[in-house]
């Protein structure tokens, strides 16, 4: 019998990529270790658009990403239906661009696989009003959205449920090495303060942009070229159908529906590593990524804006581009033995938010090669939990046999077939996102939840309207009952408070700054905090 | 319409505002667009407070407790213990940072999730107070509990009132003999009645905390001020908005509200009230921080990015900002004093509190009502 800190495959980083590989490992017989430093999802995951690309943006620079975006969105569609939201996307264009440019567009699609439907500007304004009335042209293609944080924490159960073990908020601090073999990492929990040492004969780096740190770990090189894109979230869905520019991929060109919100982005700018960890948008992306995107929906312009936030994608570095926006989105994959001869650690890395799937396969045949098994990948086929019964209307349909209420169909919405399992609870926790007290217990039961950051994540409490006004000392309270200790759940709600507030900052002007004083009063003055 | 004054905002200054000066003899009519502090308050009142208010507010119906010019303290809903001088009779004020009680019960109506219990719980036995929470339900409440957005402060308040026996008789039943209960304020939504039934029911002191907004207690007495206003023959404005105004010369001549759009409103003397951003006393841009109504001179930094502190929970500027007045309370348009406009209460620039509201609001009275 094997001993309680040796497994087959570690894998480091609870982002997708991480949790993909996880569930993939462990659907394929492995036992499995999962390591995260913060949360999952902290990283790119949760930092970018939430669009699930078509793989129409990329047809015409980079064909080999594009053909795999289409093949992983069709997927994506079945295994996770509750993660996903089929809107289809326009790609338009206006009297500022080169019309002759859609004309390439359209062949790159079909060449790649996609669907691309060259529609009449009137019809194009009439399935989306929000869209420019200026365009000259529109191509419709099957983009859609997804949410990432809800694909993360499906991929993560999963996982566990075939049998995987997952740390979150552990950290990586030494990788155990034996001349030229990983022989496991030496771990820090950052609750209780306890060190670790985990033995596999494979550990599988995918740390996003922190990989280049872990890989340092490991006495190897991986050169990123980490590329900060700022996104503004406005505060309801103006737009029903993805809309995107029709012309090269430049700057605030892509404006995504997803929930309650929509979502422009985004930016590319080079940074440093040092700043991964805490990135701030600055008032010149905030100006711009309005500018650029009162072009595709003009009614942004006068629209709401809830917050402002920043991710860092991991691209492998290749050339001197500055920008990173002629880097390859192709997904890197790295057997440090036959690169480095260093035995028994693999790199996964590139790649986006759409081809994690794809990604975790390919990291889980070279895991499956290094430990001389042979087995066969079933993630593109097999159902996420939650989405075992369908898209969201059918899940609807089979859980209840009553029309389903708006409670239920927020929870159905959000946690798909896993709703079945969720009770009502007494009290309504987020009025904005209308997330129950009973889906708030059943996040702290099931889905490794130690903070209230970490249950936005599994249940967008505090990411609604209000962000976090009212629901987030809720949920604080509740979070103070299940870990009994109310010291650590109020420093927990401070530091919530000042996260939300980190993205209210940069575009905190009109209603919003009238909500951030509200807010404010609250905690100051009527909670004492 | 023609008044003698017309105040602008009918939250805390407005109506102390209203209410003295008609209670002088000087009519006024308030333009309330509904929204307002009280209804978010704590039920408690810091910085210096005018002596005047107290007096004031009896006539209104409202006992104040605690000293205007002494700090005394309160327990907050988190915990924690903070500096007030004046308190909403609900509240309990201690002189010291220290809670004179050792044993104590906090009760809370099943599923209400607006009130952090455990973190009371928790700074009470920092203290080294020793505490329990507990729940209690009532038959009225069952409706209220099947649909869960209705478990709000409010929607509690209304269902408990009407039937104050029944939760002594409950509460009883939950007491061992400790010598403090807490409760949220849930109790006295249109009078105090039922905070002072509940009081005399139940042998033990009780401290009612506040809980998520709306304030019960805060609701309750904006209604009485609003009310006295009325008894003592103001005119209250209710759900109606300043629009507009004319200046001409130095001075405001007219007022246009969103309801009274044919009429024009007159008075001798205007009193700005309208307070900060929440109230829309103060309108912001991407670009800057403004007063919408008169067009007033702001004091505020200059650029976006100085508009905010990056810990939520420091000093923020933006919360500073507010209009800039000579010395009797003129406010300043274009660097020249308006001289029949008075601004009080919190759309002042500086430091806000109540006592400052309210310390303003009494020099402003003082200089109408001679």
């Amino acid at each position: 019998m094997s001993k309680s800190n040796e497994f087959d495959v570690i894998v480091i980083g609870g982002g997708i990529t991480g949790a993909g590989t996880a569930r993939d490992c462990a659907m394929r017989g492995l036992k499995v270790l999962l390591i995260e430093r913060h949360d999952i999802a902290t990283g790119a995951t949760g930092r970018n658009h939430g669009l699930l690309h078509s793989g129409a943006r990329y047809a015409v620079t980079d064909q080999e990403s594009a053909t795999e975006c289409i093949e992983e969105n069709m997927i994506l569609r079945r295994i996770a239906s509750h993660c996903v939201d089929e809107t289809d996307g326009f790609f338009i264009t206006l009297p500022e661009d080169d019309l002759a440019y859609q004309a390439k567009f359209v062949e790159a699609c079909r060449t790649a696989g996609i669907r691309a439907d060259i529609i009449d500007p009137e019809e194009a304004r009439r399935l989306e009003p929000s869209v420019n009335p200026d365009i000259i042209g529109a191509v419709r293609v099957p983009d859609g959205s997804v949410d990432p944080f809800r694909l993360c924490a499906a991929n993560m159960l999963d996982a566990k449920l075939h049998g995987a073990r997952v740390l979150v908020h552990t950290e990586v601090t030494e990788i155990i090495k034996e001349g030229d073999t990983v022989l496991g990492v030496r771990t820090l929990d950052h609750v209780s303060g306890e060190n670790g040492e985990w033995y596999a004969p494979v550990t599988v780096n995918a740390g996003g942009i922190w990989g280049h740190g872990i890989a340092e770990k490991a006495g190897v090189q991986v050169g990123m070229f980490p590329a900060k894109g700022a996104l503004l979230i406005f505060a309801h869905r103006v737009n029903n159908i993805v809309i995107n520019r029709c012309r090269k991929p430049a700057n605030a060109d892509i404006l995504v529906p997803g929930d309650t919100v929509c979502v422009i982005g985004t930016t590319s700018t080079r940074v440093p590593y040092e700043e991964c960890d805490d990135m701030k948008v600055t008032p010149e992306e905030v100006d711009l990524l309005l500018t650029e995107g009162a072009k595709l929906a003009p009614s942004l312009a006068t629209t709401r804006i809830l917050r402002a936030y920043a991710g860092v994608r991991p691209l492998v570095s290749a050339d001197n581009d500055p920008t990173g926006r002629n880097i390859s989105r192709g997904i890197v994959c790295l057997d440090h033995e036959e690169r480095d001869s260093l035995k028994g650690f693999v790199t996964i890395t590139g790649g986006k938010l759409m081809t994690y799937r794809l990604m975790a396969e390919k990291a889980t045949d070279v895991v499956c090669r290094k430990l001389g098994l042979e087995r066969k990948c079933q993630t593109a086929v097999t159902p996420l939990p939650g989405s075992e019964l369908g898209g969201f209307r059918e899940t609807i349909k089979k859980l209840w046999t009553m029309p389903a209420t708006t409670y239920q169909k927020a929870t159905a919405f959000r946690a798909g077939s896993s709703a079945r399992d969720i009770e009502k609870g007494v009290g309504l926790v987020c009025e904005c996102e209308e997330v129950s007290s009973g889906e708030v217990d059943y996040a702290i039961r099931n889905l490794d939840v130690h903070s209230l950051t970490d249950l936005r994540r599994r249940t967008r409490v505090g990411m609604g309207t209000c962000q976090g006004e009212l629901c987030a000392c809720r949920a604080a309270g509740m979070l103070a009952a299940a870990h009994g200790c109310a010291e650590r759940a109020r420093t927990d709600l401070r530091s919530f408070m000042n996260e939300r507030w980190k993205g209210n900052r940069p575009i905190a002007w009109g209603d919003t700054l009238r909500e951030c004083e509200f807010t404010n009063w609250i905690y100051k003055h009527v909670l004492g905090l | 319409m023609k008044f003698q004054t017309i105040i602008v905002g009918g939250g805390l200054a407005g109506l102390t505002a209203g209410l003295a000066l008609q209670k002088k003899g000087v009519s006024c009519a308030i333009i309330s667009s509904g929204e307002n502090a009280l209804h978010f308050s704590s039920g408690t009142f810091s910085g210096d407070c005018p002596e005047e208010i107290v007096p004031l507010f009896e006539e209104a119906h409202i006992t104040l407790k605690g000293d205007p010019s002494k700090d005394s303290w309160r327990l907050t809903p988190s915990g924690s213990m903070q500096k007030v001088r004046l308190a909403f009779e609900d509240i309990t004020l201690y002189s010291s940072q220290k809670i004179s009680a050792s044993n104590v019960l906090i009760a809370n109506p099943e599923g209400f999730i607006d009130f952090p219990t455990s973190f009371i719980a928790d700074g009470l036995s920092q203290q080294g107070i020793s505490c329990k929470v507990k729940t209690f339900s009532l038959p009225c409440l069952k409706t209220l509990r099947e649909s869960p957005s209705e478990m709000r402060s409010v929607g509690i308040a209304k269902k408990l009132d009407g039937c104050i026996e029944e939760v002594a008789e409950r509460l009883r039943g939950l007491l061992e003999g400790e010598d403090l209960l807490i409760l949220p304020q849930v109790f006295g939504l249109a009078s105090p009645e039922p905070v002072r039934a509940l009081r005399t029911a139940l042998p033990v002191e009780i401290a009612f905390l506040g809980t998520m907004p709306p304030s019960v207690p805060g609701i309750r007495v904006q209604l009485q001020l609003k009310k006295a206003f009325e008894r003592a023959g103001g005119t209250f404005l209710m759900g109606d908005t300043a629009v507009s105004a004319e200046i001409a010369d130095g001075t405001v001549r007219l007022i246009r509200t969103k309801n009274l759009d044919s009429h024009i409103l007159t008075a001798d003397n205007y009193i700005l009230a309208s307070g900060t951003f929440f109230s829309k006393g103060l309108s912001s841009s991407m670009e800057k921080i403004s007063e919408p109504l008169f067009g007033l001179d702001i004091d505020c930094p200059s650029e976006r990015t100085e508009w905010y502190s990056e810990d939520f929970f420091a000093p923020q500027p933006y919360m500073a900002a507010g209009v800039v007045t000579d010395k009797d309370f003129h406010p300043l348009k274009d660097g020249a004093p308006i001289s029949n406009l008075y601004a009080v209460g919190s759309i002042l620039a500086g430091e806000k509190n109540a006592g400052m509201a309210l310390t303003s609001t009494f020099k402003v009275i003082k200089k109408i009502a001679l």
